[in-house]
């Protein structure tokens, strides 16, 4: 799934420019992007997954540290964190379907958010690869419109402990 | 609690440069940037010299800061005056010199709408700063113009930008000088510095243990060497990098901006590595078996291939950039923090030794340099007078090309810090302007600027400056009617195609009397030291032009691509023809 890179830094335009930055001159292949505030007050968190190696991630965080206003930087391989992503579905709905409509939402625990005539809004939080398989199972009915928010994530207790130790 | 003064956004600016101390300010005024011209005439403590071209500003406020140690400081107006500086900064971002630039910006209510003379500097200059930033306010200007500064000076040190609009500049707000003490909340950052909070996993824990790892690999190593880089000249770990090494026997090599740092007259100095470095230095990194690199980033032109750099070498990294470690070689010890301290501690603990054997082994490899070049007047005889010409109290700054890397190799550095030039971002034209700058800031030492024919036209103009504001610079030019270096690359790797490399000049010693300046042309080995010490004596700028062979290579040379062990070393056969 890729390594999950978690950036805290000042709530500010220029400061997500310099990060974002970072990522761009290194040419990295980047699946996923969410940004929202941090814990820190003042801070944005932004979650980046790299499709990259070890060490080019390791080199990616080391590079973040450096950037002015940039608070902190971890991370960890995807696969040892909680990542989840949200994605909000607006889908033509006509009535003679609505009952098959909501056995798929029921399948993949979507809540419907939103109605009107013959269309309806539905929202899922997963893991990726379950948003992805629910947007498919609802191209079906005819996809509208469509927002995904990029995955965020958190290292397991275990994986954080590990990312804490000493480098090298 | 003291009330400030009330102030306008300009002598808000002027006084907190004051009170980092800064006397000495590059620059060029326009539309934008006018408030702070009017405010400067009041601040005498601020010397403003005005340049001929603002990236000729941001060079010698980079020369200033690298020859004192301190921040330089260059000014432009928005628009084309910022654009202007860009070359400067990228350059200063490469060499980690601290340089702080102000721009002026279109008033606050005509930004973003294409304003005349608008453009994003900020986000034109984003990745070849440290930091920048917009002032919104004049209340938030001092402390983030104090931001800027320290950030730009702490730890490695970088250009920082800062971005005031007109309106800005003219807004008043109450001043307060400097709290003393630890600066403001945001602190400084972006300095390589190891992050605290959760990023803590990026610092080395043990610092103490590893430098007792550091000192038990040298003690174990057969064939030990010691690589400084300019990391030990801004730390100034001169003392303790000569402590360790004395101390070791190891043998010293001095990368590019690293020069100056080691007496090269030391008998443990062994001279530069990488793509033109001598082949018994580079020999000696290839069968090293630990290599402790300080200050310095393996950069390619060092490492040649990195993939066979030193394949028998583990290697002791020491660099107040965390980020650095790893990045180019693969690191067995890393020792993330400031030179002086970490070299110090280590010179303290490792065990006495001598490594004769092993640099007997060295000097073997060691080539007597043959008559390389065809003509009297050879590179060699002229870093020679102008060595006999400089004495003790010299500073030579170089432009980059074929002559770089003859001083580089050729001049007998012996005080520290007294050779600058542009290393990472190679930039032609720097030499003239940067040279500015170094004289500046040690008014007692000559300052020579060593240029090509091609770099020196780049950025000529700053003659003029020169004599304006008098600083005499002795102007050196190896003129060899190609642009020299990218035209031994096309004899050795592009079959002789001189495409664009041959250079028209114009008749230098008329170009130094129409600035009011002396000039001389030297044709020959017989007029070289007469010439060169009536330049070294001279009180005002002066230009000497050195007619050397046309097609003089820099030996040897790993081609780009190649390892340290793959060097040529004579002429092409290619070329022997004719």
């Amino acid at each position: 799934m890729g390594q999950a890179l978690a950036v805290v830094l000042d709530r500010e335009l220029l400061a997500l420019s310099r990060a974002m930055g970072e990522l761009r001159r290194r040419n990295l292949a980047i699946t996923s992007l969410a940004v929202g505030p941090a814990d820190v007050p003042g801070c944005l968190r932004l979650t980046v997954i790299l499709d990259t190696d070890d060490a080019t991630a390791e080199m990616t965080m080391k590079k973040m540290h450096k950037v002015s206003g940039v608070r902190a930087a971890t991370r960890f391989p995807a696969e040892e964190g909680v990542a989840r992503e949200l994605a909000l579905v607006k889908v033509r709905v006509t009535p003679e379907r609505y009952a098959e409509f909501l056995d798929v939402c029921d399948t993949f625990k979507a809540t419907v958010v939103d109605e009107a005539p013959d269309q309806a809004i539905v929202q899922l939080a997963g893991p990726g690869a379950l948003v992805l398989a629910f947007v498919r199972a609802l191209e079906g009915f005819g996809i509208l419109e469509l927002t995904r928010t990029g995955t965020v994530a958190l290292p397991r207790t275990a994986a954080a402990e590990r990312a804490a130790a000493p480098a090298s | 609690m003291s009330v400030g003064e009330l102030l306008s956004g300009a002598e808000i600016l002027c006084r907190v440069l004051l009170e980092a101390g800064v006397d000495t300010i590059w620059g060029y005024p326009g539309g934008a940037i006018m408030p702070f011209y009017h405010a400067l005439p009041e601040h005498p403590g601020l010397r403003h010299v005005l340049v001929r071209h603002e990236q000729a500003a941001a060079h010698a406020a980079d020369g200033y800061a690298r020859a004192s140690g301190r921040l330089g400081v260059c000014v432009a107006t928005s628009g084309p005056g910022a654009t202007n500086l860009v070359t400067g900064l990228a350059t200063a971002h490469m060499d980690s010199s601290p340089v702080l630039a102000i721009t002026g910006q279109v008033p606050r209510h005509m930004m973003g709408r294409d304003a005349f003379q608008e453009t994003d500097v900020l986000g034109l200059t984003l990745p070849i700063t440290k930091h920048s930033c917009l002032i919104r306010d004049a209340a938030e200007l001092a402390d983030r113009l104090r931001e800027a500064i320290a950030i730009a000076t702490e730890g490695r040190p970088g250009p920082v930008l800062v971005d005031v609009p007109k309106d800005v500049q003219n807004q008043r707000a109450e001043y307060r000088p400097a709290p003393p003490g630890p600066r403001g909340p945001r602190g400084a950052r972006g300095d390589g510095a190891p992050a605290r909070g959760p990023a803590a996993g990026a610092v080395p824990g043990d610092l103490a243990g590893r430098v007792r790892a550091a000192a038990e690999l040298i003690a174990a190593a057969r064939r030990p060497l010691l690589m400084v880089g300019h990391g030990v000249i801004v730390a100034r770990a001169y003392d303790e990098v000569r402590q360790l090494a004395e101390k070791t026997g190891m043998p010293v090599i001095t990368t590019l901006l690293g020069i100056s740092a080691f007496p090269e007259c030391h008998p443990l100095h062994l001279g530069m590595p990488g793509m033109h470095g001598e082949v018994h230095v580079n020999r000696a990194i290839q069968h090293a078996d630990l290599i402790v690199g300080i200050g310095l980033r393996f950069d390619d032109r060092v490492t040649g291939n990195p993939k066979g750099f030193a394949p028998r070498a583990r290697i002791i990294h020491v660099d107040i950039d965390a980020s650095e470690i790893g990045k180019n070689v693969p690191v067995a010890v890393a020792l993330v923090g400031d030179a002086r301290t970490l070299t110090a501690a280590l010179a303290a603990a490792v065990a006495p030794r001598d490594c004769a054997a092993w640099r007997a082994e060295i000097r073997g490899w060691e080539r007597r340099r043959g008559a390389r070049y065809r003509g009297d007047l050879s590179p060699e005889a002229i870093v020679a007078a102008i060595e006999r010409a400089g004495g003790e109290r010299c500073t030579i700054v170089t432009d980059v090309g074929q002559h770089q890397m003859w001083v580089a190799k050729l001049y007998r550095y012996r005080r520290p810090n007294t050779h600058i030039t542009s290393g990472g971002l190679g930039t032609m034209g720097f030499a003239v302007p940067a040279a500015m700058g170094v004289k500046l800031a040690r008014p007692h030492d000559d300052v020579w600027a060593i240029s090509g024919d091609g770099g020196f036209q780049m950025n000529m103009q700053e003659i003029a400056t020169m004599v304006q504001e008098g600083i005499p610079v002795k102007l050196a030019v190896f003129n060899n009617g190609y642009l020299g270096m990218v035209r031994q690359w096309q004899e050795f790797f592009h079959e002789r195609r001189y495409s664009a490399t041959p250079i028209w000049s114009p008749d230098y010693v008329k170009l130094a009397a129409a600035y009011g300046i002396p000039g001389w042309r030297v044709r020959c080995a017989d007029e070289l030291d007469e010439v060169v010490a009536r330049a070294g004596a001279a009180s005002g700028p002066v230009l000497v032009e050195f007619l050397i062979e046309q097609e003089a290579n820099v030996f040897p040379m790993i081609p780009p691509g190649a390892t340290l062990s793959e060097a040529i070393e004579a002429e092409p056969a290619a070329a022997a023809g004719d």
